[in-house]
């Protein structure tokens, strides 16, 4: 009996809370949640009323063990929510809990889901309500059609806590700095999702590196989703392939005098295929060539970083260093291509 | 005076005018766009990848990729210094592999032929005794695939350096040289003097003669010697430094050395795929790149001159390309036999190559000489190299 008092409950807080918001969705949000606890609470209350006797002071802010179970969770899945909802619980913002949650499901979630979305971000438990609704809709403005859209938020659930403001600049980003089109860059963010929280700097690194050195159009950058790939990790293999003499950079009208290979076969695959098949390499070469390039690209990095402050005076301090051995200087002090 | 300085400011005006300047001060205008300036280290690589493709096969990608790659060192001690390096390094995990070799190879002769294991060990005991290694030279690197850097030698209480930093296969012509006590010796091409500090090292030479045709090489090699030799050893009775032309070696002295090391310059690969600066595929170097196996040549005639009777010579490039290699010590041979009388005979260097198989990659299937090829792995050389015995 006492489960079915903790349902009401629930429920009246739900209601309530539906009802504040004015937003469309939610209304029909509230039937969703409303079915679905009616019909679980029928049936899961008869397997689960031995155990959970709800606290009878419990204030309606609060959501019970019990609750989740409603919401057609598993016991086990309920009480690792609760758990992690425990670490999370600071000051106000348990109240934005059930939003949360109510977003997810509306949006099409199954209970499992919802659990790892949570579990993989539960910076979601502390989201306000009005922000989730007004990202999830600029998500769809995008132009992530039902199905693509819970697909990346199962996927890349932080997706909902980056600022309104920062996935537009990206997307602007996108569009004006790399040319991508609008649908490319919907491509770009169903598939790699992640894009939204990367340095823009090295993002447009990224994107320049595989355009001009590779000459790998945007279309084919899309289709291989190069997003999800590090910049070492293209350089790394492009690198590998171009001091082997297998990837030239094209000319100014696209020629090579031989054959790349696609950035599909060199991206899209695991490293032994790569290696057998595109690089023709032992796994030896490429172990020692990685550690190699690492470091040449370490050594760059620092030395763009000290050429922008007032590098002569550095510089000077290093050749005196150096003049102890000539061998060494000429060896390692003068590697870098100007 | 008015009228005359108008007239000069006048015609300075009109200088501009094309029809007006004198022929020889017009500049003609350009039409043409330039030939396309390709930096040194690119057509290098065009050259390269042209004729060492067809030369190696397989084996270029993987030599291409390592040649693109940052060198690995050795670090030849110097045993004149009075520093403790040699544990310092090998507590860092360097190993010596001109000591250590003999640890590692019979156990990989023995997994490569287990049936008969007992010619195996005859044929490397042969081996040591073909080839008796000064014990003086030693040469620490770090071990394959290990990409570890060696910090530059510091120098011991009178000033002398610990070691020097070099290819560690360019050592392999100073051991196969092969030089014994009391021996007297040529350097033709000395400079930038890490041979020559081998050589040295060796301490068995009774007198060495060095060599380099341009000045400011030697200067800088004299600037290597008193770095790392003392100065009682650096007298006239044991050392010549000159700096004459080393083709004319024959005409100034002849049939005078026990043995003979030719280390022409070459299109020193590694450097030309690198560096732009002082490079030799520049197009400013065009003829003297083309002239260089005639100038290889000429060296190495010159170097078999000067052996004496019974010496040996050891002709050494940098540089994978056959025409600066084979070709010219096939040349050498027929022009020393037809113009000079001289009779050669090829030194097999195959056991050499069985020595230090774990520590360089040798080029497979040379019919003359031997080849380190550099790999990622063991990123030395390339350092070709052929032994012959003037029989005459």
């Amino acid at each position: 009996m006492g489960t079915r008092v903790a349902v009401n409950q629930v429920l009246r807080l739900a209601v309530r809370n539906a009802t504040i918001s004015t937003l469309c969705p939610r209304q029909f949000g509230r039937y969703y949640l409303q079915s679905r606890w009616c019909c679980s609470s029928t049936n899961q209350a008869t397997q689960h009323n031995q155990d959970l006797n709800p606290p009878s002071g419990i204030p309606v802010t609060e959501l019970s063990l019990r609750s989740f179970i409603d919401m057609g969770f598993t016991e086990s899945q309920a009480e690792q929510i609760y758990e992690s909802l425990a670490n999370v619980r600071r000051g106000d913002s348990a109240k934005h809990i059930l939003p949360t949650l109510t977003a997810l499901f509306v949006l099409g979630l199954n209970p499992s889901s919802v659990k790892k979305c949570l579990e993989k971000c539960p910076e979601l438990y502390t989201i306000k309500e009005a922000q989730l609704q007004q990202r999830i809709s600029n998500l769809r403005k995008m132009g992530l059609v039902e199905g693509s859209l819970q697909r990346v938020v199962a996927h890349y659930p932080r997706i909902l806590t980056v600022p309104l403001k920062r996935v537009k600049n990206v997307v602007m980003f996108l569009k004006e700095k790399c040319l991508f089109t609008s649908q490319q860059v919907t491509d770009i963010i169903r598939d790699c999702p992640a894009v939204v929280l990367e340095n823009l700097d090295q993002l447009e690194y990224k994107f320049q590196y595989v355009y001009f050195r590779m000459g790998v159009k945007q279309a084919e950058m899309v289709k291989c989703r190069l997003f999800r790939y590090s910049l070492d990790e293209v350089r790394c293999r492009h690198t590998f392939l171009e001091r082997r003499g297998l990837y030239e950079t094209p000319d100014k009208k696209g020629q090579t005098t031989i054959i790349n290979p696609s950035l599909d076969s060199i991206l899209n695959v695991d490293q032994d295929t790569f290696l057998a098949h595109v690089a023709q390499a032992s796994a030896e070469e490429y172990d020692v060539f990685k550690r190699l390039a690492a470091r040449e690209w370490q050594e760059e990095e620092l030395q763009q970083g000290r050429t922008e402050p007032d590098s002569d005076d550095e510089d000077d301090d290093e050749d005196v260093d150096d003049d102890d051995d000539i061998e060494a200087k000429s060896g390692y002090g003068k590697r870098r291509k100007k | 005076m008015a009228l005359l300085w108008d007239t000069s400011l006048l015609l300075r005006k009109v200088k501009d005018l094309r029809c007006l300047t004198p022929r020889r001060h017009r500049v003609k205008e350009k039409w043409a766009a330039t030939r396309p300036k390709l930096p040194p280290t690119r057509l290098a690589v065009h050259h390269f990848d042209a004729t060492y493709s067809t030369q190696l096969g397989q084996l270029w990608p993987s030599v291409r990729l390592a040649m693109l790659s940052e060198r690995k060192y050795g670090a030849l001690l110097n045993n004149f210094s009075h520093n403790a390096v040699l544990a310092e390094l090998k507590a860092q995990g360097c190993i010596d592999f001109i000591s250590e070799r003999e640890r590692e190879v019979p156990s990989c002769l023995e997994e490569k032929s287990e049936e008969p294991s007992d010619v195996s060990m005859k044929s490397s005991d042969v081996d040591g005794e073909q080839l008796s290694l000064s014990p003086n030279i030693k040469c620490l690197v770090f071990p394959r695939g290990d990409v570890t850097r060696f910090k530059p030698a510091r120098p011991d209480k009178n000033s002398l350096l610990g070691y020097y930093l070099m290819d560690a296969a360019s050592l392999l012509p100073c051991l196969a040289l092969d030089v014994q006590e009391g021996h007297s010796v040529l350097d033709l091409c000395a400079a930038p003097g890490g041979k020559t500090l081998a050589l040295l090292q060796t301490q068995a030479i009774r007198f060495l003669c060095i060599n380099d045709s341009s000045v400011s090489r030697t200067l800088r090699l004299r600037k290597v010697l008193h770095s790392y030799v003392p100065k009682q050893l650096l007298t006239n009775e044991n050392l010549r430094i000159t700096s004459f032309d080393g083709t004319k070696w024959g005409e100034i002295e002849s049939n005078t050395f026990d043995r003979v090391l030719v280390d022409v310059p070459c299109t020193t690969d590694r450097h030309s795929l690198m560096e732009d600066d002082n490079n030799i595929f520049s197009k400013s170097r065009t003829g003297e790149r083309r002239r260089l196996p005639q100038l290889q040549l000429e060296l190495l005639l010159a170097g078999i001159q000067a052996a004496c009777p019974g010496g040996e010579i050891l002709y050494s490039t940098c540089t994978l390309s056959q025409n600066q290699n084979l070709s010219v010590v096939e040349q050498a041979i027929y022009q020393a036999r037809e113009k000079d009388g001289i009779h050669l005979q090829v030194v097999d260097l195959r056991p050499l190559t069985r020595m230090f198989g774990n520590t360089f990659h040798f080029a497979p299937d040379l019919h003359l000489g031997e080849m380190v090829i550099p790999h990622l792995a063991a990123n030395f050389g390339p350092i070709y190299m052929c032994k012959l015995k003037r029989l005459t």
